[in-house]
């Protein structure tokens, strides 16, 4: 199966047409899990497109070599090195950040989204595209992210990034657990909508 | 048969290039990790004596490392003490009548001190064979103008679940300047709620009569005082509440009496035995007429 999209395609279908969040509701758990804040999605966005950039670029490069067999164990050893090594970034360079969500960065090896994307995409295709794709999924990942930070850091805490915006907190709920949920339900809904009208727009004309 | 074989090859080689690119990431980064932990360990330190990146420490002050040794051997247990001198590290041992055995001078570099693993083999290296040697706790003293100012512990006691970690700070008198909360695995909501001011500052200003008497009560707190704990207060009318209080025992967290519990003694704990040993320590270096820099 060869390729026939372009870089610029593959990076829109990642944050549209086939978000991992919103469309292909993956990886739920962090994005349910962490995304309190808009700080906190973005930081585990940018964990997330670093190692699926890296993860898709490694297992394409070596997709010849890969014993089908063990296609999995591999994917699963891939992903883990390149989440080590930006575990152990985070640890020493934003001590911090780490502190609040380095569980969550180690959870990263077993995220559905980059080994469906390996699994789906990189050990077919050449490189380069795979490192498109690896990045639109990264990014849309990570808007994703933050688009329910914001959300639930609005509604939950009346802060953006930390700024006190509103001046009161509309409703605790949004920053539990469950309210991640209700957030992604309706973000969901919310892009489907759009989805359906743009379409209709076009069957009209 | 070739199959299995191959994939043995491969899974293998592919084990060994993740180790690699592991390990050489690790490299790269355990320098700064290390730079940073130290970075933090000294603001915790500040944070406890009312210094902060705005208000830095003055120059005047300086912190000592004391460094605490058990020596024992087959039919005898010793402590020691790896101090300060006038110049350079000494290392004082102490029997357990409180007597002194031993004074031996320590030739080690600044910085080496600090790892664990430098400092545990001179020492072993000064105590001679035959002795096992183990390094119990570390102490620091603060003095200002020569003058002793305060004193940060560190300790560890058993909490709700696993260890809690934390860094006390005592005034000359033995009276608690602070209590922070170095690491703990409490539960999220119930018992890690002991990392909150309005627990954590219920301890500043205890006296040390008070805090050989300490104890849990289970009352809720009273509005005023949860307010001066937390800070949302008024400066001066924060000192006046919290004063009201500093007399009274602990206010337990909401569901959550073990691990106030376990806190409350630890910190009487760790406060009355170095109250007992630094006497000890004291006694010993005036009567033997060693001159150390705290």
């Amino acid at each position: 199966m060869a390729n026939d999209k372009s870089s610029m395609q593959l990076i829109s279908r990642g944050i549209l047409s086939e978000n991992p969040i919103f469309k292909l509701a993956l990886s739920m758990c962090p994005a349910v899990g962490i995304s309190t804040t808009v700080m906190n999605g973005f930081m585990l966005g940018v964990a997330v497109l670093f190692v699926q950039v890296f993860s898709s670029v490694t297992i394409s490069l070596f997709k010849n070599k890969i014993h089908p067999r063990i296609r999995i164990p591999t994917y699963t050893l891939t992903i883990a090195t390149w989440v080590t090594v930006i575990d152990l970034a985070l640890a020493a360079y934003m001590p911090e950040a780490y502190a609040k969500m380095g569980i969550f960065v180690k959870l990263i090896v077993a995220f559905a989204i980059i080994t469906m994307r390996l699994e789906m995409f990189a050990c077919k295709e050449s490189a380069p595209d795979s490192f498109w794709d690896g990045l639109g999924m990264g990014l849309g990942f990570l808007i994703g992210m933050m688009v329910i930070g914001l959300v639930r850091e609005l509604l939950g805490s009346g802060a953006i990034l930390g700024y006190d915006v509103l001046g009161f907190k509309p409703l605790l709920f949004f920053i539990l657990p469950s309210a991640g949920f209700f957030v992604v339900g309706l973000m969901m809904a919310f892009f489907n909508w759009i989805e359906l009208v743009y379409k209709q727009a076009k069957g009209m004309k | 048969m070739k199959d299995i074989l191959t994939i043995i090859i491969r899974l293998t080689i592919s084990c060994m290039l993740a180790a690699t690119v592991m390990g050489a990431a690790f490299l790269v980064t355990n320098k700064a990790k290390k730079h940073n932990e130290h970075v933090n360990e000294q603001r915790v330190r500040y944070a406890l004596l009312g210094y902060s990146q705005e208000k830095p420490i003055p120059e005047s002050m300086t912190l000592h490392e004391i460094y605490r040794y058990i020596v024992s051997d087959e039919n005898s247990q010793s402590i020691g003490y790896l101090l300060p001198g006038k110049d350079g590290l000494i290392f004082v041992t102490i029997d357990m009548a409180g007597k002194i055995v031993e004074n031996k001078p320590v030739q080690i570099d600044e910085a080496k001190v600090r790892e664990k693993e430098e400092r545990d083999k001179v020492v072993r290296e000064i105590v001679g064979g035959g002795k096992d040697v183990s390094f119990a706790d570390q102490t620091i003293v603060v003095t200002e103008n020569g003058k002793r100012k305060a004193y940060l512990l560190d300790g560890k006691f058993t909490g709700f679940k696993t260890f809690i970690g934390v860094m006390l700070a005592l005034d000359p008198q033995f009276s608690l300047l602070g209590l922070e909360i170095l690491e703990h695995e409490e539960d999220p909501g119930l018992g890690a709620e002991i990392e909150q001011n309005y627990f954590r500052n219920q301890f500043k200003g205890k006296s040390f009569e008070n805090l050989k008497a300490l104890d849990v009560v289970k009352e809720p707190m009273p509005d005023a005082y949860f307010q001066a704990l937390e800070g949302n207060v008024a400066e001066s009318d924060a000192a006046a509440i919290l004063k009201q209080y500093v007399d009274h025992d602990i206010y337990a967290l909401t569901g959550a009496t073990i691990s106030s519990r376990a806190v409350s003694n630890g910190v009487k704990g760790i406060a009355k035995k170095f109250a007992y040993r630094l006497n000890i320590l004291d006694t010993v270096l005036t009567d033997e007429k060693i001159a150390v820099a705290f």
